[in-house]
This record gives structure tokens, C-alpha cells and sequence, in this order.
């Protein structure tokens, strides 16, 4: 799986974690949020992290692990049960939503079903008492830059799901807020729209400077437009660091498993360093005790595949196994195959460019990974 | 799936006998029980009434003649109407909050309270409206406070302020009862989205809450009018005889005096009045929407 990542995202600032790079640029500060509803267990806890002026944060994570409840935390909807929210140093904890200066998209639109597209967008302008021909055209511009000009006058009740997806997140665009909180905001749009408006939405973030949490349940979305990305797991912050390093140093098999496809293999630690699975002996980056039981993965794209009658692919320290091809399916743009290799079944996917040979069910082939590509946890840490 | 589009006008045509069939008995006891008596009503007012309450054969329209030119009635007609739109407003003024607070309960709470709320009209309006008088006596519980801080009561029994009182406790629980039917369509996230949007708690009340809860509110309104405007048994025992409503005076006229072409022309008087409330309540329903 390719990581797409929008043009204009690689030249921009560093991406690096470590936002304590200097004070003034931390603009919001979640400090040990918990939330508990009645004398449930917490649907958030501990949950501690920092935004710098203009990041866009990522918010990833399976449904009710608490991702709705952190932006409801933050725009000030629901009372924190413990911790504090600063925005630009100053505490915010207390003070209600419509002080906090905050542009919501809604899980579920939340659209005014009493008023028109247009009236739905410019409320906010209203209450920031901007005049009427500003907010007029400041209107148009935000129902432009989501291609729903022509529904200025409708009401929400004669709009699609995808159409009402759009005034929302219009809504909360319109009024430039300083943090943006965006959940789920394009869940309900075709894959081109899609990623028109992702690339929109990090456009506009870009150009005001705004802090963003966009909370998503696609993970290439998350990838594509965000600085960092957070993984949720029951109430807590599993890891938070930037698309890339998510990607290829995940520090749980959760995250591994979140952020795209994952192989798993069990084995055992040797006295040499490298790792028993099977009756196979493999190689990985990191070491542990000898004797300690291992989580093995490898992500199905960063393993070669080759006949098996052709020569035994140059092994330079890499892994390589036989298998046999068990399953082929056409993607599109990728070919995924599920290959015998020993006990284990690895999936591997190549593109269907790349190779210029594709592969049988049946044949023999050789499966080669690089020890680097091969991420290893204690046994009972997976989810 | 195509096979099932294409049969259905058929579907569609079937369906309508069956609602017909389903509707017939509702409508014969509608033509039975109202349209019926109704019509008889109307030709009963254009009957002669003659003494000791008999009435006389041929038609004529001197019942609606004298009604008509007499400003006596039409200040009935006017007072009735003013009445029972003060009695409409001040139910839905001390009914909302009521109503806004129990939709916003938790469910099992919400239950409970909306239980409160209408476990008044298990009492009979007659119960009710004795209490009231007590209450409201001369030597009553309200003069009483009333004196107690060291102020001299009004009359509040036997006059309009009495009728007033006690038709607006006797009439709230049908107003919540509407608001709460038309709360539904209130939804928390909306106000919750007003708010990110910088709107104030009033003006989220004035944007959003009000305005969707207006089909709610007008619906109330309609049923409170009409309840007003047709009883007759509080504002007698409040009214104590000095307050002549319509209710009253049909009641008058037909149980007391024994002028049934009269009291026939009044009732259908009431009938043009829920009419006309009715038409008012259509338009303002169709501006809501
Ligand atoms: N008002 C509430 N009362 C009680 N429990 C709640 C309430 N709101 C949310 N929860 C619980 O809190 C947890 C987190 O919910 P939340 O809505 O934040 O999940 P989410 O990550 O947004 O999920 P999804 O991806 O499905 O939107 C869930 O277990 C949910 O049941
Ligand atoms: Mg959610």
C-alpha cells in the first residue's frame, strides 16, 4: 500500500514529533483528559498531547475508542471528569463552546433544519456580528470551495448525505476559527470528492494557520494530509508521532494492525539472534533475550516475490523462504497473494506495474523481505 | 426487484380500498355522532322559540336576526375570544419551561415527570375547579399569603381574574403534553453546533430551540383555545354567574332559559370561531414550516 501523501505536504515544515521545540508555537495542550459518563468505566483517559500553531493532528482509532469524546472534550460540549485544556497557554477548561472559538464538522452534521444552506453557513458569521455583505460573500466562497453554490437555498432536508456533509464542514470553514475539530468529515463522500476535499481541508488549514484534529476512520486519509497522526484504543493515546514514522516504527502490533496491512508470525528468540518460526530461521533489526516468545510482522508490500525456477534471489542478509501461491485476487492496482510459507500463510501484495511476471495458484515461489522490514514484539502485547 | 416496480400502481391501487375500508368506520361515527348533530343544530336555529321552552313549527330567521344586531352578543363573541386568548398565552408561558425542562430529562426521569405533569386530568375538571375556590375564597390560602405580606388581596373569586386563574392550571397539562409532542423533533447536537458557532445560550434559545419548536407550540396553542373557548363549567363556579362567556351563555340558554333556537345560533357561532381558529392555526403553520 502506497502512502499518498498530497503534493503540496512535502515541502512544508519539519515533521517531526517533538513539539516542545519552542514554547510559543505549542497552541493546544491536552493535559490527563479523562471523561467518564455516570459510573461507567472512562470512555477517555490519560490522554496528554501537544499541537503546534498550524498542525494538523490525525485522530485514528476502532469505533467507540473515545475519538468523539476527545473533540467534545476539547470544543467544551461535554465537562471534563479530570485534566485540563490549554489553547495558547491559556486554560480553556472551563470556559463554554461558544467562548472557545472552535469550528466543529459533526459526526453527524448537526445542520439547522430550519434554515437554508446558505442561512446554515453564515450563522456563525452572524454571531461574530461580521456584516452582511462580507459574510454574503465570504458564504459563496465557502459553498464554492465545497462545489454546493448551487444549493445555496435549499434546506438541509433536500440535500444527500454527502451534499449535508458538505455544508458542515462549510459551517465550520467559513468562520477561519483558530482550532479546527473535524470528525469524520468526509465519510459520506465518493473516493474523488474525497480526496478533493481532504486536499481542500489541508489547504485552508495550511493557509490560516490553523490547529486541526481530524478525526478518521481511513488511515491513508489520515496519512495523506496530517502532520501527526494519533492511534486510539480504548480511551487512551496508543502512540502519536508523524505518518511515516507510525508507518514503519509502530511501538504496539495494535498500531501496527491500525495503519495498514500486517503479516503475523510466532517465534521464538535463539541464542544468535535470530528468530525460530516454524521450522524456519529468520532474521530481524532489533534484539531481545534469547528464549523470549515473539510477534513477528512484515507488511505484505515490502515482500519480494520471485519463482522458485529461477535462482534463490541473492540473500545479502535478507530473509528468504519458499512458499507456495494459494490464492490470487486482482485489486486494481495491486495484486494481493496468499502464499504457504511452511505453516504460516504470509499475504503479499505487489503492483500490478511493477512485476512484469504475475504469479499462478500453485506455483512455487521464493519470498524475500529485509530484516529492517521485519518488526518484532513480546508475544501478548497484540490486541 | 424491477418485476416489484412494475406492479406497483397495482399495489398502490389496492392499497387505497384497503384504507377506505379501514377509514369507513371512523367516518360513518364522525357523520353519526358530529356532522349529523350539527346540521340539526343548524336548522334547530332557525326555529321560532316559544314560551316555557316549546318551539314552534316553520322557519325563521329572527333568532339570527336579533343575535346578529344585538351588540349584546357580540360582546360576548369578543370577550370570549379575548378570554380565551389571554387564557392561550398564559398556559403556554408558565406550560414551556415546564415542558422544555421534562424533554430534556433522562428517559427514565422524563417518564416519571411527564406522568407529573398530566396526572391533573385524572382528577375531574369540577374536583379541580372546587379547589380552586377554595384557594382563591376571601378567606382562602392565596388572599391569605397575599395579606401576610402585609398587602390587601384583589378579588380573585367570582370575577374574570378567578375564570383566568383557574382555567390556565386546569388547561397546562394539554399544552405540555403538545410541546412535548413537538420537542421530538429537537435535537441536542443542534444547539451543541449553535454553540461552536459562537451563539450565546439565549440566542440558541431564540435560533434554534424556539423556532423548531414552533409546530409544537402553535399545535398547543390551537388545542388550549378550543378548550377554552368551550368550557363552561370552571368559568360558572369561578365566574360565579358574573362572567358570561359563550360556554355560559348557551349553557343559560339552553338548560335555564329554554331558548334552544338560541342557544343552537350560539353553538354554531362557537363553530365559526374554531373555524376561523382552525384557518388562522393552517396559515401560521404553513409560515413555520
Ligand atoms: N453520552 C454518553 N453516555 C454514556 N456513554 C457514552 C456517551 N457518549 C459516548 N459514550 C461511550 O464512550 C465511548 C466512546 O465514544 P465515542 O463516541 O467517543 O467513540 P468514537 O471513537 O467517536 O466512535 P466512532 O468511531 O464509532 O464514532 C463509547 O464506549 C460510548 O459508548
Ligand atoms: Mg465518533
Amino acid at each position: 500500500m502506497a502512502i499518498a501523501r498530497a503534493p503540496h505536504a512535502a515541502g512544508e515544515a519539519p515533521r517531526d514529533a517533538a513539539p516542545a521545540a519552542g514554547l510559543n508555537s505549542v497552541h493546544l495542550t491536552l493535559e490527563a483528559l479523562e471523561k467518564r459518563y455516570g459510573n461507567l468505566p472512562p470512555s477517555v483517559s490519560a490522554l496528554s498531547l501537544q499541537l503546534r500553531q498550524g498542525e494538523l493532528l490525525g485522530l485514528l482509532g476502532p469505533s467507540g475508542c473515545g475519538k468523539t469524546t476527545t473533540l467534545r472534550m476539547i470544543s467544551g460540549l461535554v465537562p471534563v471528569t479530570a485534566g485540563r485544556i490549554l489553547v495558547a497557554g491559556r486554560d480553556v477548561t472551563a470556559l463554554p463552546p461558544y467562548r472557545r472559538d472552535m469550528g466543529v464538522v459533526f459526526q453527524a452534521y448537526a445542520l439547522f433544519p430550519h434554515m437554508t444552506v446558505a442561512e446554515n453557513v453564515a450563522f456563525g458569521l452572524e454571531m461574530r456580528k461580521v456584516s452582511r455583505t462580507e459574510a454574503k460573500e465570504r458564504v459563496m466562497r465557502a459553498l464554492g470551495m465545497v462545489r454546493l453554490e448551487a444549493l445555496a437555498d435549499r434546506k438541509p432536508r433536500e440535500l444527500s448525505g454527502g451534499q449535508q456533509q458538505r455544508v458542515a464542514l462549510a459551517r465550520a470553514l467559513v468562520i477561519e476559527p483558530s482550532i479546527l475539530l473535524l470528525d469524520e468529515p468526509l465519510s459520506n463522500l465518493d473516493a474523488k470528492l474525497r480526496d478533493e476535499m481532504r486536499n481542500e481541508i489541508r489547504d485552508i488549514q495550511q493557509r490560516l494557520g490553523i490547529t486541526a484534529v481530524f478525526v478518521t476512520h481511513d488511515q491513508v486519509e489520515a496519512m495523506a494530509i496530517c502532520d501527526r497522526i494519533g492511534v486510539m484504543r480504548a480511551g487512551r493515546l496508543e502512540q502519536i508521532a508523524t505518518p511515516l514514522e507510525m508507518y514503519e516504527r509502530p511501538t504496539t502490533p495494535f498500531v501496527a494492525d491500525f495503519v495498514g496491512r500486517m503479516n503475523h508470525l510466532r517465534g521464538t528468540r535463539l541464542e544468535g539472534g535470530g528468530v525460530r518460526v516454524g521450522e524456519a530461521v529468520l532474521a530481524t533489526a532489533g534484539t531481545s533475550p534469547a528464549g523470549e516468545a515473539l510477534l513477528l510482522m512484515v507488511r505484505p508490500h515490502r515482500i519480494q516475490m520471485t519463482p522458485a525456477a529461477t535462482a534463490q534471489p541473492e540473500a545479502a542478509g535478507r530473509n528468504v523462504q519458499p512458499g507456495t501461491v494459494r490464492r490470487v485476487t486482482f485489486v486494481g492496482d495491486a495484486l494481493h497473494y496468499e502464499v504457504a510459507m511452511g505453516a504460516e500463510t504470509m499475504l503479499v501484495e505487489s503492483s500490478t506495474v511493477s512485476g512484469p511476471q504475475s504469479f499462478a495458484v500453485g506455483d512455487a515461489v521464493f519470498l524475500a523481505w529485509s530484516p529492517d522490514d521485519t518488526l518484532t514484539f513480546p508475544a501478548g502485547t497484540e490486541a | 426487484m424491477s418485476a416489484a416496480l412494475l406492479t406497483r400502481p397495482r399495489a398502490d391501487w389496492r392499497g387505497g380500498t384497503v384504507l377506505m375500508a379501514l377509514l369507513a368506520p371512523i367516518l360513518l361515527v364522525n357523520v353519526l355522532t358530529f356532522l349529523a348533530p350539527v346540521i340539526n343544530l343548524a336548522m334547530l336555529s332557525f326555529r321560532g322559540s316559544g314560551p316555557g321552552g316549546s318551539i314552534q313549527e316553520g322557519l325563521t330567521t329572527a333568532t339570527w336576526t336579533s343575535l346578529l344586531t344585538d351588540s349584546f352578543y357580540w360582546e360576548i363573541l369578543l370577550g370570549t375570544v379575548w378570554t380565551s386568548l389571554l387564557i392561550t398565552f398564559l398556559t403556554l408561558l408558565c406550560s414551556y419551561p415546564v415542558a422544555l425542562w421534562v424533554s430534556r430529562l433522562g428517559a427514565r426521569w422524563r417518564n416519571l415527570m411527564m406522568v407529573v405533569c398530566i396526572s391533573p386530568l385524572l382528577v375531574s375538571a369540577v374536583v379541580r375547579t372546587y379547589g380552586w375556590m377554595i384557594l382563591l375564597g376571601d378567606q382562602g390560602f392565596v388572599p391569605g399569603v397575599i395579606r401576610a405580606m402585609g398587602m390587601t388581596p384583589p378579588r380573585l373569586l367570582f370575577n374574570e381574574t378567578g375564570v383566568i386563574i383557574g382555567l390556565t392550571e386546569i388547561l397546562m397539562p394539554y399544552m405540555i403534553l403538545s410541546l412535548l409532542a413537538g420537542f421530538g423533533k429537537l435535537d441536542r447536537t443542534l444547539e451543541d453546533a449553535a454553540g461552536t458557532l459562537g451563539a450565546r445560550p439565549f440566542t440558541v434559545f431564540r435560533r434554534i430551540v424556539l423556532p423548531l419548536s414552533l409546530p409544537g407550540l402553535l399545535l398547543g396553542c390551537l388545542l388550549t383555545f378550543v378548550l377554552a373557548v368551550s368550557s363552561f363549567i370552571t368559568p360558572k363556579l369561578l365566574g360565579g354567574g358574573r362572567v358570561v362567556l359563550l360556554a355560559t351563555e348557551i349553557y343559560d340558554q339552553a338548560i335555564v332559559t329554554l331558548n334552544w333556537p338560541l342557544a343552537s345560533a350560539l353553538s354554531i357561532l362557537v363553530l365559526v370561531v374554531f373555524g376561523a381558529a382552525l384557518a388562522v392555526y393552517g396559515q401560521l403553520s404553513k409560515l413555520v414550516d
